[in-house]
């Protein structure tokens, strides 16, 4: 166990340091994940505006903390394997890393933390910025906040495991981009980023639930923002860890098929 | 003109390069094909709760949408392959066999990759103009259309220019590192109408990353809303944005010659 | 009453403008005057000058590059002066970093020299003029400028269009280069399904389509194998020699300059070390001969004669200073049972070595 917590700690360093490297590219890239739940922060409050009630349980300013949290929740449960995976297999990568002894996945969890290290000072203080300029009503409550926290890993868990199964299509076909166009799709329906959930209409709301993206970031989100009862946060928490589960276990099955083709395709 | 002769060989040649390639056809048609339907459920969830967003609506917003289509298939089919291509002909030295040929550098850099399959995108966002101008009916009559035209072709120069003016940075900066990206995160905003963000959005999207007199401008004429004030003002805009992209390129070009400033 | 000098040579089968001096009116050829042998290529005093920020590895001193850097100068190209007759070629001999690319370069018209004049065609380079660059073209080894993923063929159509070459032309210039570097059953692959060498053959080709009157190739043969190199350095003089195209070639393989150009040009730190016949610069630099001695097998005493460099099968081979060599030879042939003796200069690459050498001290 030792050796794969030390894995991690010089993963993180390596990251970090790598990401300072690249600051531009690291400024640009945050500027979009700020900007995304900002532009449709700004559709929904002028939605909310412009009718007399709320939409979907929402006023416009819940609107406004809404997507302040999910900017945050968001970025703190984001990954992008699905666009390193085509790369890696084109330029062979790959092939060093099933040398190693440890779990591939490992290596990318640690990288990924440590981009959220570095994201986490910058999104707060946007977070700061835009609660200024948009007033949003939040409603904390320290039991919320207690149970956010475990919320929040297992969301960053589920997610990452189901991208990194979505991410070994790259094995099976070279047509990512179509796989990784509809995985997007989803997430941006499902997971409470085009509106939040209770906007949608009922059977999306039902499907929303069944798959595991709501789980990822939307359910993270309504229990910081004070709108999930305390029954329904236990309930979320175990769909969450029972997700945490299948995706373990889809992980490891999907891994070794793909393992297999690529050894037999060759590397 | 030299630029259409210019821009018809490499077209040429864009299409030569994917022809091996047809079975792509289908993979972009399908993942265009997603891109715009998230972008209309988008709308549907939208006006599901609500009849007009910040006073435009939903025909208004169809028709935004196939501008966004369309002038980003423009962007996607020769200006972003170029600029992407000259940032790493800056950093390999290939740009010296540009400099070295009888044509203007600047003409060349900016025809000489096309990104073929961009035309799909092109193609939807016709499609999708012309939906959203057939639910807009009567309202749009010979002098929306024309001050359409006049709007997006202003819009193309300004997104060309601020385009080159992106990548020219590459002469100075040794990684430009995906420089050129933050124009396609802020692009994105362009899906709606500027009007709807806070001032201070509004005017980063207007004069910092110039998406509204791309996106926003055009579709305001289409749905009768621009002014002659507006349509002056982005072809204004316009020729200054152009004179000054290409007085940068021409520094920039010195530069990477050593010649002394 | 005198003809004019000057005057391009004419059918003199003219009536004589004098009575009584017709016969100082025969045809003469006077070309000698009549074609004035402008340079093609003038450098003169030449210097570029990079200015280069240093630093240091290490946080601190990257914080502290921020607010003072730390610049310092250096002489790519130091001072030199050259010129070119049309027609000949030239190999630009140096080892790496001696200058000959940002040589090139300023003579390409893509560097700004720092001072000095450079004139070729009779333009300034770094003007750019569309004249000038329709008539020059420019080859660099380790760079493509072919696109990638389509055949050559395409990007010889490409290359047409950009320098608005006429059809009659085109063709003609395009067959003959693929019958002289046999490009037949490679123009219709896609480029990067070539050889390496297959791709330089078809960049060499692409790059003469608007038969340039001056052509610049910046290490063309490298990283190619033996045979490859041989081709293209064949094809090189053939085409000079058919065209008269003036050839500026770098290189640092004594082999490329060897086989094409009889007069070479040494540079070495951006200053010109020598200037003239590669005969001349053997002769100049070279302190040594080499003699051969073949006997029935190693004698042992060869060191007397001079130093010995290797003894096989009774062949020695001997370095001995070049005023020695009549009389070490004499006192061989006298002294030993000789079955062979030859007298060679060292090797070409020996002798560039210590040119260098010596420009460096």
């Amino acid at each position: 166990m030792t050796g794969l917590a030390d894995l991690y700690l010089q993963q993180l360093k390596t990251g970090i340091a790598t990401m300072l490297q690249y600051r531009a590219s690291l400024v640009i890239w945050l500027i979009g994940n700020v900007l995304e739940p900002l532009i449709y922060l700004v559709v929904w409050t002028t939605v909310s505006r412009s009718t007399s009630g709320t939409v979907g349980g929402y006023g416009t300013r819940d609107f406004a903390a809404y997507y302040i949290v999910l900017m945050l929740v968001n970025q703190m449960t984001f990954s992008w394997v699905m666009y390193e995976f085509d790369y890696r297999i084109r330029e062979g990568t790959f092939s060093a890393d099933l040398l190693h002894p440890i779990h591939p996945i490992h290596a990318d969890i640690a990288e990924n933390l440590s981009s959220k290290a570095v994201s986490l000072p910058f999104m707060i203080a946007a977070a700061a910025g835009l609660t200024l300029l948009f007033h949003p009503a939040f409603n904390f409550s320290w039991a919320a906040a207690a149970a956010f926290v475990p919320a929040l890993v297992l969301a960053f868990l589920v997610r990452f495991l189901v991208d990194w199964t979505v991410a070994l299509a790259a094995f099976w076909t070279t047509r990512v981009t179509a796989i990784n166009q509809i995985h997007y799709m989803a997430v941006l329906f499902f997971s409470g980023q085009i509106a939040p959930l209770t906007v949608l209409p009922r059977p999306l709301q039902i499907v929303a639930n069944i798959l595991p993206f709501r789980w990822t970031v939307g359910f993270p989100v309504e229990l910081l923002l004070g709108r999930l009862t305390a029954a329904q946060i236990g309930t979320g928490l175990a769909i969450q860890a029972a997700w945490l589960l299948a995706g373990t276990l889809l992980v490891k099955y999907a891994w070794r098929v793909s393992v297999k083709r690529y050894s037999a395709v060759g590397a | 003109m030299n630029f259409l002769r210019l821009l018809w060989v490499f077209l040429r040649v864009g299409v030569m390069g994917e022809a091996a390639y047809p079975a792509n056809f289908l993979a972009h048609l399908v993942d265009s094909a997603l891109e715009l339907g998230t972008a209309l459920a988008g709308l549907a969830l939208i006006f599901a709760h609500t009849s007009t967003l910040g006073g435009w609506g939903p025909d208004e917003l169809v028709a935004l949408i196939g501008v966004y289509f369309l002038l980003g298939g423009v962007i996607g089919l020769v200006i972003q392959p170029g600029m992407e291509q000259l940032t790493e002909a800056v950093r390999d030295g290939t740009l010296d066999f540009t400099l070295a040929k009888p044509e203007d550098a600047q003409l060349l850099v900016s025809v000489w990759r096309v990104e073929i399959w961009k035309m799909i995108d092109v193609g939807l966002g016709l499609v999708v103009l012309g939906i959203g101008l057939a639910r807009l009916g009567q309202r749009v009559g010979v002098a929306e259309v024309a001050a359409f035209a006049a709007a997006l072709v202003a819009g193309a120069i300004i997104v060309y220019s601020f385009w080159l003016i992106l990548a020219t940075t590459a002469f100075w900066l040794v990684r430009v590192e995906n420089i050129l990206v933050i124009f396609q995160s802020v692009y994105e905003a362009g899906r709606w109408p500027v009007s709807i963000y806070p001032g201070w959005l509004r005017f980063a999207l207007t004069f910092l990353v110039p998406v509204a007199f791309a996106i926003t401008v055009p579709a305001q004429a289409l749905a009768g809303r621009l002014t002659l004030a507006v349509l002056g003002g982005a072809w204004a805009f316009a020729v200054v944005l152009f004179a000054a992209a290409r007085l940068f390129w021409r520094i920039g070009v010195r530069h990477y010659s050593g010649a002394s400033s | 009453m005198a003809h004019d000098a000057s005057e391009p040579f004419k059918d003199t089968r003219q009536v004589p403008r004098r009575q009584g001096r017709s016969l100082q009116f025969r045809p003469r050829p006077h070309y000698t005057k009549a074609v004035e042998t402008t340079p093609v290529i003038q450098v003169r005093d030449l210097k570029k000058t990079y200015v280069v920020t240093e630093r240091e590895p290490g946080l601190r001193a990257a914080l502290s590059s921020l607010v003072h850097r730390r610049k310092s100068h250096v002489p790519a190209v130091d001072g030199i002066s050259f010129e070119l007759a049309p027609g000949e070629i030239v190999g630009f001999l140096g080892p790496n970093g001696a200058g000959k690319t940002t040589t090139l370069k300023m003579l390409s018209g893509l560097l700004h020299p720092t001072s000095g004049q450079v004139q070729v065609l009779g333009f300034t380079p770094s003007r750019r003029e569309r004249a000038f660059l329709r008539q020059i073209t420019l080859v660099m080894g380790q760079r493509n400028q072919l696109v990638w993923d389509i055949p050559a063929a395409d990007t010889f159509e490409l290359d047409r269009a950009i320098y608005r070459i006429p059809a009659a032309d085109y063709r003609k210039t395009l067959d003959e280069l693929v019958a002289l570097l046999e490009l037949g059953p490679l123009l219709g692959k896609p480029v990067r399904n070539l050889s390496l060498g297959e791709r330089m053959k078809c960049e060499i080709a692409a790059s003469l389509l608007h038969r340039p009157t001056v052509v610049f190739l910046d290490e063309p043969t490298i990283g190619l194998d033996v045979t490859m190199q041989r081709r293209i350095r064949d094809f090189i003089a053939e085409y000079s020699c058919r065209h008269g195209a003036t050839v500026l070639l770098t290189s640092h393989y004594m082999a490329d300059v060897e086989a094409l150009a009889k007069r070479v040009i040494v540079i070495h730190h951006g200053q010109l070390l020598f200037d003239g016949d590669l005969a001349a610069l053997v002769q100049r630099f070279t302190a040594h001969k080499t003699i051969v001695v073949q006997l029935k097998d190693c004698a042992a005493d060869m060191g007397s004669y001079g130093e010995v460099v290797s003894c096989e099968d009774g062949r020695s081979t001997l370095r001995v200073p070049k005023a020695e060599t009549a009389r070490v030879t004499g006192r061989i042939l006298a002294d030993l049972p000789v079955i062979d003796l030859t007298v060679e200069d060292p090797p070409i690459e020996e002798v560039i070595e210590q040119v260098f050498a010596r420009g460096a001290a």
